[in-house]
């Protein structure tokens, strides 16, 4: 098969996959498009993002920690990929290790057989 | 039979390129909050496309074990193709689920779509899943990863400082 028609049968089936989830989403009625009920009746901030002197909350102290104050952020970034790394280091670790540590103790076991 | 060889050969360090770049890509969009958004976008876009690359490199993988699947098999490789076509869905609900919540990629195509907050959920857990099923997938592979890292990277770094030192010895 040519690699147009294998990129195709590729696409095809991505599309296919995405319809179906895409469906599946919205017939289980859990992605309601609505906004949150305080978006239609009281908006507990006005909507330009704008308030009136003293009208703003108080900031009751401590650090923001959303995307603004992490974005850019190098150790934060660093931290992230150590911990992504992590996670897959651990489950290669899991996985890899005892699978190794088995074929040895067969191979042990077959040599001292033949001997 | 040498041509084929050659074949193989290119098409194993292509394959290791592919990976590599799919396995970095992933890690920097893994984080969208210290990547940024637009980053973690159009990197994830991008990665859409090395992805079927990576499908067409193991295409013939691909086709031999969806025949064999229904009989006799390797438990091994059965679980791997199980795996894979569990990533190949999960990848699906991860593009589909950010392409719906994007904030650049969809708005730069003049494409807006209603918020959903279902969708966002969706993303994070199948972005969760996807790292999970990343990590088996590697494992599954070390075999593979181990000797083409020794093959194409330790040993020709090794020769390298050799032939140099070699070098400096003569000189």
């Amino acid at each position: 098969m040519k690699t147009l028609g294998k990129i195709l049968v590729i696409l095809v089936v991505f599309a296919v996959a995405m319809g179906i989830t895409y469906f599946a989403v919205n017939a289980s009625g859990s992605s309601s498009t609505d906004l949150p009920q305080f978006e239609n009746r009281e908006r507990p901030f006005p909507a330009n993002g704008q308030f009136e002197p003293g009208e703003r909350p108080e900031f009751s102290g401590g650090e923001f920690e959303g995307r603004e104050r992490r974005e850019g952020d190098g150790g934060g970034l660093m931290f992230g990929l150590i911990k992504n790394v992590g996670i897959i280091a651990i489950l290669v670790t899991i996985l890899v290790v005892p699978k190794n540590l088995i074929k040895r103790k067969r191979l042990q076991t077959s040599t001292s057989t033949s001997v | 039979m040498t041509e084929t060889i050659t074949k193989t050969k290119n098409q194993t360090k292509t394959k290791l390129v592919i990976d590599i770049a799919i396995f970095i890509a992933f890690l920097i969009a893994m984080d969208p909050h210290t990547s940024g958004i637009a980053i973690h976008e159009w990197l994830s876009t991008a990665a859409f496309a090395a992805i079927i690359v990576h499908l067409l490199l193991s295409w013939d993988w691909i086709v031999q074990t969806s025949r064999r699947i229904v009989g006799k098999m390797n438990s091994q490789s059965r679980i791997n193709y199980i795996l894979n076509w569990a990533m190949f869905f999960d990848v699906v609900v991860l593009m589909l689920s950010g392409f719906l919540i994007s904030e650049q990629v969809i708005p730069s195509l003049g494409i807006s779509l209603p918020q959903n907050f279902a969708w966002r959920s969706l993303h994070d857990l199948s972005a969760n899943l996807f790292l999970l099923l990343l990590g088996l997938h590697t494992a599954l592979h070390w075999g593979w990863i181990v000797d083409v890292f020794k093959r194409y990277i330790f040993q020709p770094l090794g020769r390298l400082f050799s032939s140099r030192k070699r070098k400096d010895v003569t000189a």
